[in-house]
C-alpha cells in the first residue's frame, strides 16, 4: 500500500498557501475548468460515484443530496456552505478556510454548477473572524479573476457568493437552523419533511455542505471517482482531516485516510499521551459522539461503519482524548452543561430533559447525589434522544439531532463508568 | 383518495390530509399542545408523536401527511399509512413528554384561570404520573404584563409558541417572540412594543395552558361556575361568532367561535371586551311615560294605548327609525308598521382594519346595517330633511347606541315633535328626550337574526335573561299591530318576514344554526 499523501493539506505549510496565484500554481481551478464544460448531471453523477460522504457529522452522501434538488422547478436553488463549526473537539474547517480557501471555493463553485444555483452562501461562525477577513480577500480575488460574477472564465454560468457571519449559537450549524437564520430569523431547527433540498431557503430548493466536504470536490473532478475511492475504507472513502485534542503530545489537524486506526492517530500522528498515563476514554467524533473506553479505543478504525459498530460515530472527527486523570461525572457534567446551554429550546424533551442532566449531576459532583439518579439518568437520557438501537436506526425524538447529540454521549458517560458514578453516591451515603 | 388505517379505523382522508387532522375529525383523541389549525405546524411540543409504520422513529402527528402511496409499498397490501396512536409505545411517550413538560410547572391549578379547560391539566390527568421525579429545584420566574391586557404567568409556560406565531401570522404585528435560549427561553415582548394590538386577545384563547391570562378576567371566576351560549358579536358588520360565558345576570368572558366563513378561530378585542361598555347602564324596565318633564312608570296596556291614539288617523304623519343594531325582527316589525316614512339616524363610519391573515375589523361598527336595508328597503336618505318635508308630527325611535350624542339638527327635529316614543334599554339621551320610553332588551338580551356585510344571516342568541318588565323588540312592536296582524311568535314573523323578502324565506333558527346560512341560500323553495 502507498504511503498516504495529503490531499487537502497538502501545501498548508507554504509560503502565501491562502492566495489565488498561489493556489493557482499548483492546480487551483483546473477542476473547475473541466466542470465548466461538463453537464450538470455529469458533475453530479461523478460526485456520486465517488460516494463522497458528507464531513460535517452526518455523513449523507453528497452527490444523493444534490440529486434530491428538483430539476424541473424553476426556483432559484441555493447553495450553503456550513462553516459554522462549532462541534467541541472539531477545528479542521478554519484550518482549511484560513489555509487553503481557494480550494473550498473552487468546490462551491463546482457544487453550485452542478444544482444550478447561482447565489451561494458561506455561513461562518461568528467567533471566526480571522477567517471569514481571509476569506473577504478570497472573494475578493476570485471577482477579480471572473472565478465568480458573470459568464465565469468564459463560460455563461454566473454565480454570486455571499458571506453570512453566524451569532454564535452551536444550532446554526444544523442545516435547517441555519437556514433560519441566515434568513434572519431566529436560529430554531425546522420540522421535517419538507427538507431543504424540496424547501430550503426562502422556501426554494436548497444543498448545504460542509466546509471539508466542498474542499474534497475539486479533487475528485481532477483526479476521477475511482481515485477517491482508492482512499481508504469503502463505504466512506476519501481524505478525512482528524482533530485530535485532549491529553496529547502534539494535539492538532492530521489528514489521513479515512479508516486508520484510532491507535494509530492518538499514538503515532498525536504523539501520545503525556507522562505516559493511561488512556481512560475516547469521543471519536466530537462531543455529540458516545465516547469510548481505552479498550474500544484501541480497537476501532477511524470510519462511519466501524465506528457505528462500537456504537458511536465518526460525526466531525473531532477526537478527543481522555487520560486516566480525568474524572469522568465532571467530564459528563462539562458535556451535559454544553448542550444544556446551547440548546435551542423549542422542543420539549431538549429544552427541558437537557437543563434536568445538569441540575441532577451537579447536585452529583456536589455529594448530594441519590442512588435512585444512576436509572434516571438512564431515563432523562432515553427520553430526550431515544432509545438507541443501532440495527433499526437512531430512536430520536426531537426536531433536530441534538437531542442525540446530547443523550448519546451523557449516556455513554454513565454506560461505560457507572462505577465512578457510583462512586460519587457512595460517599454521600458514608457520610451520611 | 389514501386508504389510512389509524389503530382499528380504516378511512379514507384528502391526499395530503396530516395523520392528527385525520385523527381529530374521526373522533380519534391525539394530544397535542403546539399544533393550531390557523397557525404554520411546527412540531416542537412532541406531545402528538404516534407510531407509523415502517417508521423506525415515532412521529409528530401534525407533521406526517398521508399521501397515496404505489401498490408496492402499501401497508399490509392496501393502506397508504398504518398509524397506532393507543398502544404502549406512543402512550409511554407521551408520559415522557408530559413528564418534561411538567418538571418546572407549578401545579397551581386552585389558583389558575385556565382549571378546567386545560390541556395540561387534561392530560396530566389521563397520561401524568401521581409523583414527581424531579428532585431538584423549580424554574420560577415572575409574572409579566405583555401589552395592556395580557399577562404572562411564565411558569406555567410549556413554550408551544402559538402566540408568537399567533403575532407573526395572524395579527401580522411580530410583539411576541421567544427571548433567551433553551432552558432560559420564555415569551416576551419588547418595552416599546407591547402587544397592544387588538387581536391581542385571542393569544389567551389559544394558550392550551394557563401562561397568558387576559387582565380582564384573571381571577374573576371559574370556569365550571359560568354557563356558556354561542351567539354572534355585535360590535361591527362582520360578525364574529362568539362563546358568550355569563353566571346569571353577568356576561364574563366573551371567546371566539370557529366560524371558517366567518371569523376563523378569532375576535378583536373590540368585541371581546364591548359586552362591559353594557354593564352598570341605568336601565329601564318598565314603561315610562313623561309628564311635565317627569317619567312616571305606567303599564304596558296604558304604554300601547297612548300610542295608539297618537297614530290613530294619523298614520301618515308618523316616522320610524329603525337601527342597524336591531336584529331583522325588529326592523321589520317597525318598517312594516309605520305608514308614514321609514329612515335610520346616519350612521359615523369607523376606521376599518384588515389583518395580513384577511381577518377584518369593518368600519361599521354596527352589527346588522346590510339587514336592516334588507327587510326596510323604503328607507329614506335624508330623514331630517323628510321629517321637515312632511311635517311628521309623531315619531318612533328604536334606541341606537348607549354613547350616541344628539345632534344640533336633531335636537330641533326632536323639540318640535308632538310625540317621541323611544324603544330603549337604558336611560340615554335619545330616551331622555321621549315622551314615552318602552323598555326594549339589551344587546346580550336580544335573539334574532342578523344579516352580515357579506350577507350571512346568523342567530343572535339571548346570553342574558330579560330585565324586569322589559319585552323583545320585536314583540313590543307587535302590540301595536291589530289583532289579526300579530305574529304569534318569532318563527312566524321569520316566516312572514321571508313571504316578503324572499332572500330570507325559509330560514328558521334551527336552520341557521350555530353557523348561520348565506342570504339566497338553498333555501329558497
Amino acid at each position: 500500500m502507498n504511503a498516504f499523501k495529503p490531499v487537502l493539506t497538502e501545501h498548508i505549510h507554504q509560503k502565501d498557501c491562502h492566495t489565488l496565484p498561489f493556489y493557482k500554481s499548483v492546480g487551483g481551478y483546473k477542476a473547475l475548468e473541466k466542470v465548466l464544460a461538463m453537464q450538470p448531471d455529469a458533475v453530479i453523477q461523478e460526485v456520486k460515484e465517488s460516494n463522497l460522504r458528507g464531513r460535517g457529522g452526518a455523513g449523507f452522501s453528497t452527490g444523493v443530496k444534490w440529486g434530491f434538488i428538483p430539476k424541473d422547478s424553476d426556483q432559484p436553488k441555493y447553495l450553503i456552505n456550513n462553516a459554522d463549526e462549532s462541534e467541541p473537539g472539531t477545528f479542521k474547517d478554519r484550518l482549511l478556510m484560513n489555509k487553503t480557501p481557494h480550494q473550498m471555493l473552487e468546490g462551491m463553485i463546482i457544487a453550485s454548477y452542478a444544482i444550478n444555483c447561482n447565489t451561494a452562501f458561506i455561513y461562518i461562525r461568528g467567533e471566526f473572524y480571522k477567517e471569514y477577513q481571509v476569506l473577504k480577500e478570497t472573494l475578493a480575488e476570485a471577482y477579480q479573476a471572473n472565478l465568480l460574477g458573470q459568464g465565469i472564465l468564459g463560460s455563461d454560468y454566473n454565480l454570486e457568493v455571499v458571506i453570512h457571519r453566524g451569532a454564535g449559537a452551536y444550532i446554526c450549524g444544523e442545516e435547517t437552523g441555519l437556514i433560519e437564520s441566515l434568513e434572519g430569523k431566529r436560529g430554531w431547527p425546522r420540522i421535517k419533511p419538507p427538507f431543504p433540498a424540496i424547501e430550503g431557503y426562502l422556501h426554494c430548493p436548497t444543498v448545504v455542505n460542509n466546509v471539508e466536504t466542498l474542499a474534497c470536490l475539486p479533487h475528485i473532478i481532477n483526479h476521477g471517482a475511482d481515485w477517491f475511492k482508492s482512499i481508504g475504507s469503502e463505504k466512506g472513502p476519501g481524505p478525512r482531516l482528524f482533530c485530535v485534542s485532549g491529553t496529547v503530545n502534539n494535539p492538532g489537524v492530521f489528514e489521513e485516510p479515512m479508516g486508520i486506526s484510532l491507535k494509530e492517530l492518538i499514538f503515532d500522528r498525536a504523539g501520545g499521551i503525556p507522562e505516559n498515563k493511561q488512556l481512560k476514554a475516547v469521543f471519536p467524533g466530537g462531543s455529540s459522539s458516545a465516547i469510548l473506553t481505552a479498550e474500544e479505543a484501541l480497537d476501532v478504525k477511524m470510519d462511519f461503519e466501524d465506528l457505528v459498530e462500537k456504537k458511536s460515530m465518526l460525526g466531525s472527527a473531532g477526537v478527543i482524548v481522555m487520560d486516566e486523570t480525568v474524572d469522568m461525572v465532571q467530564a459528563c457534567l462539562n458535556i451535559a452543561r454544553f448542550y444544556a446551554h446551547e440548546s435551542c429550546g423549542q422542543c420539549t424533551p431538549c429544552r427541558e430533559g437537557t437543563a434536568w442532566l445538569v441540575k441532577m449531576l451537579t447536585r452529583i459532583v456536589n455529594g448530594q447525589g441519590k442512588p435512585d439518579d444512576i436509572d434516571m439518568l438512564y431515563e432523562i437520557t432515553d427520553n430526550i434522544g431515544g432509545r438507541i438501537d443501532f440495527s433499526k436506526g437512531s430512536f430520536g425524538k426531537t426536531i433536530c439531532p441534538f437531542g442525540e447529540a446530547v443523550a448519546w454521549p451523557v449516556r455513554s458517560f454513565v454506560e461505560k463508568f457507572e462505577d465512578e458514578f457510583r462512586s460519587y453516591i457512595s460517599q454521600v451515603e458514608a457520610v451520611a | 383518495m389514501p386508504l389510512l388505517k389509524i389503530d382499528d379505523l380504516e378511512i379514507e382522508v384528502k391526499n395530503g390530509t396530516t395523520v392528527l387532522e385525520a385523527a381529530l375529525e374521526n373522533g380519534i383523541d391525539i394530544p397535542y399542545y403546539c399544533y393550531h389549525p390557523a397557525l404554520e405546524i411546527v412540531g416542537s411540543c412532541r406531545m402528538c408523536l404516534v407510531q407509523v409504520e415502517g417508521m423506525p422513529k415515532l412521529q409528530v402527528s401534525c407533521n406526517t401527511f398521508v399521501g397515496e402511496v404505489p401498490p408496492e409499498r402499501k401497508v399490509d397490501g392496501n393502506f397508504d399509512m398504518v398509524v397506532q396512536t393507543q398502544n404502549d409505545l406512543v402512550i409511554q411517550e407521551r408520559k415522557n413528554i408530559l413528564e418534561f413538560l411538567l418538571l418546572n410547572h407549578p401545579l397551581d391549578c386552585p389558583v389558575c384561570d385556565q382549571a378546567g379547560e386545560c390541556y395540561l391539566q387534561d392530560y396530566s390527568f389521563k397520561f401524568g404520573n401521581a409523583h414527581s421525579r424531579f428532585d431538584e429545584d423549580k424554574r420560577v420566574r415572575p409574572n409579566e404584563y405583555l401589552g395592556s391586557q395580557i399577562v404572562i404567568n411564565h411558569n406555567r409556560c410549556i413554550l408551544c409558541s402559538r402566540c408568537t406565531r399567533f403575532t407573526r401570522e395572524i395579527s401580522g404585528t411580530s410583539e411576541l417572540f421567544v427571548d433567551e435560549r433553551g432552558y432560559s427561553s420564555k415569551i416576551a415582548a419588547l418595552e416599546d412594543r407591547p402587544l397592544n394590538n387588538l387581536l391581542a386577545g385571542n393569544v389567551a384563547d389559544i394558550c392550551p395552558v394557563g401562561a397568558l391570562l387576559s387582565t380582564d378576567y384573571v381571577h374573576k371566576n371559574r370556569i365550571w361556575n359560568l354557563q356558556k351560549k354561542s351567539s354572534v358579536c355585535q360590535d361591527c358588520s362582520v360578525g364574529c361568532n362568539i362563546d358568550a360565558f355569563y353566571q346569571k345576570r353577568k356576561i364574563f368572558r366573551l371567546n371566539p367561535r370557529e366560524n371558517q366563513d366567518v371569523n376563523g378561530y378569532f375576535m378583536c378585542d373590540i368585541g371581546r371586551y364591548g359586552f362591559h361598555r353594557f354593564e352598570d347602564l341605568e336601565r329601564v324596565a318598565r314603561p315610562l311615560f313623561k309628564s311635565n318633564g317627569i317619567f312616571s312608570e305606567i303599564s304596558w296596556d296604558t304604554a300601547i294605548e297612548k300610542i295608539s291614539n297618537k297614530f290613530n288617523g294619523a298614520e301618515e304623519k308618523v316616522a320610524g327609525v329603525v337601527s342597524p343594531f336591531h336584529t331583522n325582527e325588529t326592523n321589520f316589525m317597525l318598517g312594516r308598521l309605520i305608514k308614514g316614512i321609514i329612515g335610520t339616524f346616519p350612521h359615523i363610519e369607523d376606521e376599518e382594519i384588515t389583518y395580513p391573515s384577511g381577518f377584518r375589523i369593518s368600519s361599521d361598527r354596527s352589527p346588522n346595517k346590510r339587514g336592516m336595508h334588507d327587510v326596510c328597503p323604503s328607507i329614506v336618505d335624508d330623514l331630517a330633511s323628510e321629517i321637515n318635508d312632511k311635517e311628521i308630527r309623531v315619531i318612533y325611535i328604536l334606541d341606537n347606541e348607549i354613547d350616541k350624542e344628539i345632534d344640533e339638527t336633531w335636537n330641533k327635529i326632536l323639540t318640535k315633535m308632538d310625540f317621541i316614543v323611544v324603544q330603549a334599554y337604558a336611560m340615554t339621551r335619545l330616551a331622555k328626550s321621549a315622551h314615552l320610553i318602552l323598555p326594549g332588551l339589551a344587546p346580550f338580551e336580544r335573539e334574532g337574526t342578523i344579516t352580515n356585510d357579506q350577507g350571512r344571516v346568523q342567530w343572535l342568541r339571548s346570553v342574558l335573561p330579560n330585565n324586569g318588565e322589559s319585552r323583545p323588540d320585536w314583540e313590543i312592536l307587535n302590540l301595536l299591530y291589530k289583532t289579526g296582524e300579530r305574529f304569534s311568535d318569532i318563527n312566524e314573523l321569520m316566516k312572514g318576514m321571508g313571504e316578503q323578502f324572499p332572500s330570507y324565506s325559509g330560514m328558521t333558527f334551527f336552520k341557521l344554526g350555530d353557523q348561520g346560512l348565506p342570504l339566497n341560500g338553498n333555501l329558497k323553495t
